[in-house]
C-alpha cells in the first residue's frame, strides 16, 4: 500500500532519497539533508502527511557495541581514556521522523544520517507547526542543530544544564543540580553528588551554575 | 555544612541540669516543660499541611485525603494551599533539578514551626530515577523530618507517618516568648488535665 507512496517520493525527488524499505507495513525512506523540507512539504501537500507525530533522535554511538550506555562511560566524568577510546561511528546521529495520514491512515518514516562534526538539519518548523517542539526536545536532549527554526532553545530542561543528556557520551551519573545539596550520607548507594559526596570537589558539583545570578536562587 | 531545621530536643546540651540549681530555676524549667508539653499538644493535633504534589503519590494523598482514609482524624484536617499558613511541607513526588528552587522556596516561604514529610520513594531517596534530572532526595535540599517509603505508599503507611511525626512534635521543646501562656492555660483548666497538676 505505502510502497506507491515510496515511489511516488522517488519519482517526484529522484536524487534525494537515498534508500528505502518496506516491510510488513513498516515503510522509511532515507532522505538527503539538503531536501528534507521540500520532501515534507510535498508529503504535506500531496501524500496527506498532516501528522508529524514524532522526531525521534538516535545516538548510534554505542550502537552494536554494548547492551547500554557502556559501563566505561558511566561514570561521574567521562574520563579521557574511554572518550579516546569510543568508537567512532559516523554518521553518528540519525533522526526519525514519524508521519502519520489521518485519511489514508498510512504511516511513513524519514531518515535523516547526520555526521557528529555537523549536526545541523533545517528545521520542518514551516511545514509542521508542531515540529517546534519536537525540534526543541531534540536540541534539548541530544544537541542537534535545527537551522532555521524559530525560537531553538532548552524545553525540558533548565537553561543552566551544560550538554546533552541523552548522548551516549553523557556520564550517566553526574549531575548538574541548581541548588546546593547538603552532604548527605547515601548508605543504600554510597555518596550522592552532593558537595564532598564521591569525593568531588565544591566546584565540579556545580558545573551547571556558573552563569547564573546569585540572587536568583538560593 | 550544617542542615537546619528541628532536631529532637534530647539530644541536646540543654537538657543537661548544671550543677547548682536554685529553686527558682527549677521552677522556670518546670515551667518551661509545661508549656512546651502543651504547646507540642496542640500542634501536633492541628497539623495543617501544604500538599507540594508533583506526581503520582498526588493519588494517594488524595486517597489520604478522603473519607476512607481520612487523615482528618489525626487533626490534619486542612491542605493549606500557601506555604505561610502551613505546618508541614508534604514533598508528595518526584522533585527534579528544574524544580528545586521552587521547592527551596516553598519550603522558606513557610513560617517556624514547620515540619517536612518525604511522601514516597523519590521524594525520600529519588528513587528509581536515579539519572540526570531527578533530585535524590527532597533531604539534599531542605531537612526532612518523616520519610514515607512505598511506590507510591499505601495510605497506612502515611497515617503511620504521620503519628511518627506527631511523636517526634510532641518530643521537641517549644518555646514560648512569656510563661503568660501557662498562666493562661491554667485558668482554664487545662493545666491540669493535662498535666496532673
Amino acid at each position: 500500500m505505502a510502497q506507491a507512496l515510496i515511489d511516488l517520493v522517488r519519482g517526484k525527488f529522484p536524487d534525494a532519497v537515498l534508500s528505502s524499505a518496506s516491510e510488513k507495513g513498516d515503510e522509511s525512506i532515507a532522505v538527503r539533508r539538503e531536501a528534507l523540507v521540500d520532501v515534507c512539504r510535498f508529503l504535506k501537500d500531496e501524500a496527506e502527511m498532516k501528522l508529524m507525530s514524532d522526531l525521534c533522535p538516535v545516538d548510534m554511538l554505542t550502537f552494536g557495541q554494548e547492551m547500554t550506555g557502556g559501563g566505561s562511560l558511566a561514570s561521574q566524568e567521562a574520563t579521557p581514556y574511554a572518550l579516546e577510546r569510543k568508537p567512532q561511528v559516523e554518521p553518528r546521529y540519525r533522526l526519525l521522523y514519524n508521519l502519520y495520514s489521518v485519511t489514508k491512515k498510512q504511516r511513513l518514516r524519514l531518515v535523516i544520517e547526520l555526521r557528529s562534526d555537523d549536526a545541523k538539519v533545517p528545521s520542518v518548523t514551516s511545514v509542521w507547526r508542531t515540529a517546534d517542539w519536537w525540534e526543541r526536545y531534540a536540541y534539548d536532549l541530544m544537541g542537534i542543530e535545527f537551522t532555521g527554526h524559530p525560537d531553538l532553545r532548552r524545553i525540558l530542561l533548565y537553561p543552566e544544564f551544560v550538554g546533552h543528556p541523552l548522548r551516549k557520551d553523557y556520564p550517566v551519573q553526574k549531575r548538574q543540580p541548581l541548588v546546593p545539596e547538603h552532604d548527605f550520607p547515601d548508605l543504600i548507594r554510597g555518596p550522592g553528588p552532593g558537595p564532598g559526596g564521591a569525593g568531588l570537589p565544591m566546584s565540579q558539583t556545580h558545573v551547571g551554575r556558573q552563569n547564573v545570578d546569585p540572587t536568583t536562587y538560593d | 555544612m550544617k542542615i537546619e531545621g528541628n532536631t529532637p530536643e534530647s539530644a541536646g546540651a540543654e537538657n543537661v541540669l548544671p550543677a547548682l540549681l536554685t529553686r527558682r530555676d527549677q521552677a522556670i524549667g518546670f515551667f518551661e516543660k509545661a508549656v512546651s508539653g502543651a504547646l507540642g499538644w496542640a500542634r501536633k493535633n492541628s497539623i495543617f499541611q501544604y500538599p507540594f504534589v508533583t506526581a503520582c503519590c498526588g493519588m494517594e494523598y488524595m486517597s489520604v485525603m478522603a473519607g476512607r482514609y481520612d487523615l482528618a482524624r489525626f487533626g490534619a484536617e486542612f491542605p493549606r494551599f500557601t506555604p505561610r499558613q502551613a505546618d508541614l511541607l508534604m514533598i508528595v513526588g518526584t522533585i527534579n533539578v528544574k524544580q528545586s528552587p521552587v521547592l527551596r522556596t516553598v519550603y522558606e516561604q513557610m513560617c517556624e514551626p514547620k515540619w517536612v514529610m518525604a511522601f514516597g520513594v523519590c521524594a525520600s531517596s529519588g528513587g528509581f530515577y536515579d539519572n540526570y534530572a531527578t533530585v535524590q532526595g527532597a533531604d539534599r535540599i531542605i531537612p526532612v523530618d518523616v520519610y514515607v517509603p512505598g511506590c507510591p505508599p499505601r495510605p497506612e503507611q502515611v497515617l503511620d507517618g504521620l503519628r511518627i511525626l506527631q511523636e517526634k512534635i510532641q518530643s521537641q521543646r517549644h518555646d514560648a516568648s512569656t510563661l503568660e501562656v501557662a498562666e493562661d492555660v491554667k485558668k482554664r483548666g487545662l493545666f491540669t488535665k493535662l498535666f496532673g497538676g
